[in-house]
């Protein structure tokens, strides 16, 4: 299989859901642009609904719900972040309008404001006492306003607290989302405290005002999801969107892969914020008026059922709860509290009579977090779909190659390596301690440039506490590491990956719901360069780029013949354990590395898939790279290494040639204890 | 009043509301030790405990005017009601936890902490649908008896938060030190697997933790009802943070740091509210939480288990 063909393997193939998925969308979006003026339409369909200004104002209010669960989705479907005060950046945006458009804060006229009264941001409120100026901020303006307001906030807020573990994140965000209606409450000089804003200007929009009906409003949500919805497929599908899902998945893995999660985190967290500071103003205007109230705990909630039933990470599905929610809650419930009343009164019955239903759409929403959570995890549309068993056939198109990776392409993966002299690594007395035990002690390795160096030692003798150490997984009590004649113990995991050190792990750490070709595309993120707005418009620099990773990934999986080639949209949970080992590699490859760190890549494979691994490794280090590799398999280092170090007890043992090692007291001591190398000798 | 007499009034409302806050902290911190879960159906299990406590008074014949009781009487409705309330909320944070988290112990993500999350909206919701929206008179037995230290007041009530929560607390400690269970509770929170392999039945270490930590949150939402004289269905959330900010502070997964933490949001609280003002207390503590966990995310005390990633 080429690249070409697994191009088109990688084009989605329709399948009859796909069809009936795009029927509906199609069908519900002309509905939903027709909506206000279908009037009595739905009698045709034998249905008794004439279409009024309340369903309208409905309709309208699910899309802001809609615009808060695909910002929310962003940071806790996409980046797996919870955050439990959302509500308060939607605090943030409605009261950014809010002030500057109420009559709340109104300081006296004076010709400072002349320029500002120009561009009509003010206006001059004429009183008996003395002229005051009257913020009239346009709508328009400030939609985009509100969203760089909130997502400023998210910056800020998130800059300290995204460090945090998961669990700690959730419990600090339920704090902010207390804390900021507490403080609108406490300043009633600019919000009027618990009681509200009053008068929020209404939109207008070429001079007409769109005051309280709720036709235009509906108009305005509709434009503001479509746009929300096109903004989060645009990210899902990008370097930033990969990069959100890897930190979802396993953070330390993405970290060790070149993503700075920081940064990462803090992009989702402030895009989730801008949706809900874009809500906040269309949610205000949309009022006419802002409490504090609007914005507390059940409001976060709210939002997070509706993530949580339709589906986290998927964009469809976060809309789709949205408006089942919404919906529920403004037309099922209270019809269904009438029909009891009518039934109540058939029956005679004074709870039925009495009975309100929409007083339990809370209830219904914790029932709803559970039931979710303990059978449906991935909600009404899941994110990811199910993915078929491969064919006998598929599996078997094409032989894997023997010998090693094809030579030229695998030159082309690796690309230019500088052919270099000297040492690439050098290790210098690198100590390190975890409390009282000393996992390394005084530890010195060099691997040359283009050489293979193997480390071997028992188990628990620091070997891959070494690999830590140098990867910034695990801080150094002392020593030296330097990389290309730069030291790089102190860099952050992601900082030595650009330097050109990449990792496989002992454990495998796969990004294990993502699909092999994706797998291998976050390898890459350090070397592309796609931003937010990039990713958003796609421009065509971006578009180019994304074309170019694409192609080097399928290069890169193409190395593995018929292991990998046919199983690219596949999860990678799925994958059998070698072909795990082998995305592993795939990905590292993908970093560029100019050094290659594997900890025990044969570990669980048979002797043929050993074999077939050691070769490819070969072909590797002849195209140039540079191989540090830890292996318990003694075949495969005398193989592959040019120099054995051993580690026991977290010192080196023994360094030297495979042959020289193999034979060395020490290290027979060390694998298999005195009486049996004295036994060894006697024999 | 001397400002003496006003600082030490404070001291006397803040290791009150502290000695509530820490019975409820331990309910996080016994969780968290062993499951790394962050259990927000605890909340709601102190308000239910209150409303226990309440219906227990009332059964006893404890009316909201009536008067007071002294002697044995008033010790065995006290004994009553407290057992009561305790094993109530203990059964219900076993139930939570069998119905509710059981199932997802294997499921990685936050899936269990969302579970949490919808059991207390649950608890929430059924008591306001169930009882109603409006504050409800909490009954007292105690005489109205204080004492004056200077120009500060001293009451029953505070004194019968200090000895209870001293009593659970050492109880508790004792538990956790030298029974069986107990033991096995620690070692689980320090490695579940190697306590597996020991023969430690972690069910039952986990099934212990929620029975005590729920009975000593029901304890607190009782005590809270004595306290204030009224219970209402939306004490468990501002209560809830304070006490998981306690737990926080102390250093989460440690139980005199729960202890410690709980005294010094009282204090934080009383002092807060005079120093600045009532409306600013949440956001004082909320910022405590932030700073100690971005500074010394270990707490004061450290936590029992700093190997877990």
């Amino acid at each position: 299989m080429n690249t070409s063909t697994m191009l088109t393997a990688l084009r989605p193939i329709e399948t009859a859901r796909d069809r009936a998925r795009r029927a509906i969308v199609t069908v519900l979006t002309l509905v939903l642009i027709a909506f206000p003026f279908l009037g009595n339409a739905f009698h045709g369909l034998g249905l008794d609904w004439d279409i009024g200004d309340d369903d309208v104002d409905s309709i309208a209010n699910a899309l802001a719900y809609a615009t808060l669960a695909l910002g929310l989705n962003i940071v806790v479907g996409f980046a797996g972040l919870l955050d439990l005060g959302y509500a308060a950046f939607f605090a943030i945006g409605a009261y950014t309008y809010g002030v500057l458009t109420a009559f709340q804060v109104l300081p006296p006229w004076s010709s400072f404001w002349e320029p500002f009264a120009m561009l009509g941001l003010v206006q001059k409120y004429h009183q008996e006492a003395g002229d005051l100026v009257h913020f009239t901020l346009s709508f328009w303006i400030a939609l985009p306003l509100a969203a760089v307001i909130a997502a400023a906030c998210g910056v800020l807020f998130g800059l300290p607290t995204l460090r945090l573990r998961g669990d700690y994140l959730a419990i600090v965000t339920l704090g902010f989302g207390e804390i900021v209606p507490i403080v609108f409450r406490n300043v009633p000089y600019v919000t009027n405290g618990a009681a509200g804003l009053n008068g929020v200007m209404a939109p207008t929009l070429f001079g007409f005002n769109f005051r309280v009906d709720p036709t235009p409003y509906y108009y305005v949500g509709l434009l503001l999801t479509a746009l929300l919805i096109f903004i989060s497929f645009r990210l899902r599908d990008s370097r930033i969107g990969r990069a959100w899902m890897a930190i979802r998945e396993d953070e330390t893995a993405a970290g060790a892969m070149g993503v700075d999660h920081v940064k990462t985190k803090l992009m989702a967290f402030a895009i989730g914020a801008a949706f809900a500071g874009m809500t906040g103003v269309f949610f205000v205007a949309k009022l006419q008026t802002a409490t504090p109230d609007m914005f507390g705990f059940p409001v976060s909630v709210m939002i997070l059922v509706m993530v949580v039933f339709g589906g986290m990470g998927s964009v469809w599905g976060v809309v789709a709860g949205a408006a089942v929610l919404s919906l529920l809650q403004s037309w099922f419930l209270p019809s269904l509290t009438q029909w009891a009343h009518a039934i109540g009164a058939s029956l005679d019955n004074a709870w039925l009579q009495q009975v309100d239903f929409a007083r339990s759409t809370e209830l219904i929403f914790g029932i709803i977090l559970v039931v979710m959570m303990l059978y449906r995890r991935d909600g009404l549309i899941p994110a990811t779909r199910k993915q078929h068993a491969l064919s006998f056939e598929a599996q078997n198109v094409q032989g894997v190659r023997r010998g090693g990776f094809e030579p030229a392409a695998t030159a082309k993966v690796l690309g230019d390596l500088p052919r270099q002299s000297g040492n690439l690594l050098e290790v210098r007395g690198v100590t390190v301690r975890f409390g009282g035990l000393v996992a390394l002690n005084k530890v010195d390795i060099a691997v040359p440039a283009g050489g293979v160096v193997a480390v071997i030692g028992p188990n628990g003798s620091g070997k891959s506490t070494l690999f830590n150490v140098i990867t910034g997984l695990v801080p150094a009590d002392g020593g030296s590491i330097r990389f290309d004649g730069a030291e790089v113990l102190g860099l952050k995991p992601y900082e030595i990956l650009r330097l050109g050190i990449a990792r496989t792990f002992q454990n495998i750490r796969l990004f294990a719901n993502l699909q092999v070709i994706d797998n291998v595309m976050i390898g890459q993120h350090a070397r592309l360069r796609t931003g937010l707005l990039g990713a958003v418009l796609r421009l065509p620099a971006a578009r180019a780029e994304e074309k170019a990773a694409q192609v080097r990934a399928l290069d890169i999986i193409a190395l593995f013949g018929n292991r990998l080639a046919p199983r690219l949209t596949q999860v990678v949970s799925a994958l059998s354990y070698a072909n795990r080992r082998r995305v592993e590699i795939a990905r590292a490859l993908a970093t560029r590395p100019k050094i290659l760190l594997l900890d025990e890549p044969t570990a669980g494979m048979n002797p043929a898939e050993t074999l077939e691994l050691a070769e490819q490794i070969d072909s590797l280090h002849k195209q140039g790279l540079t191989i540090l590799i830890i292996e318990h398999k003694l075949d495969v280092v005398t193989r592959l290494a040019d120099t054995v170090v051993v580690l026991d007890h977290g010192e080196k043992l023994v360094e030297g040639k495979p042959d020289e090692v193999r034979r060395n007291e020490d290290v027979l001591r060390a694998y298999l204890g005195r009486a049996a190398t004295e036994a060894a000798h006697a024999a | 009043m001397t400002s003496f007499d006003v600082y030490l009034q404070q001291v006397i409302n803040g290791t009150s509301l502290g000695a509530m806050y820490a019975l409820l902290a331990l309910g996080f911190t016994l969780v968290y030790g062993i499951l790394e879960l962050i259990n927000f159906a605890h909340f709601n299990v102190f308000m239910v405990g209150s409303f226990v406590g309440l219906g227990m008074l009332e059964a006893l014949g404890v009316a909201p005017n009536g008067a007071a009781l002294t002697g044995f009487a008033l010790v065995g409705v006290l004994l009553a009601t407290f057992a009561v309330t305790m094993l109530a909320s203990g059964l219900l944070g076993v139930g939570i936890e069998r119905i509710a988290l059981k199932p997802l112990r294997n499921v990685k993500g936050p899936a269990a902490m969302i579970t949490t999350i919808g059991v207390s909206y649950v608890l929430f919701n059924l008591v306001l649908l169930g009882l109603g929206a409006d504050a409800k008179n909490f009954p007292s037995p105690l005489p109205s008896v204080s004492f004056a230290i200077g120009g500060a007041v001293l009451r029953l009530r505070e004194i019968l938060i200090w000895v209870v929560s001293l009593a659970l607390m050492g109880g508790l400690t004792y538990f956790v030190q030298f029974t069986k269970i107990g033991k096995a509770m620690r070692a689980t929170a320090q490695d579940p697997e190697a306590a597996r392999m020991m023969g430690v039945e972690v069910d039952r270490v986990i099934i212990a933790a929620f029975f005590l930590g729920s009975a000593l949150a029901g304890a607190g939402g009782l005590m809270f009802g004595l306290y204030y004289n009224l219970t209402s269905y939306v004490i468990g959330f501002t209560a809830g943070l304070r006490a998981f900010t306690a737990a926080v502070l102390g250093g989460i997964g440690n139980v005199p740091g729960a202890m410690l933490g709980g005294i010094l949001i009282g204090l934080i609280e009383a002092f807060g509210s005079y120093w600045i003002s009532a409306a600013w207390a949440d956001v004082v503590i909320f910022s405590i939480l932030v700073l100690v966990l971005v500074f010394k995310p270990a707490g004061l005390l450290g936590r029992v288990a700093p190997n877990k990633s």
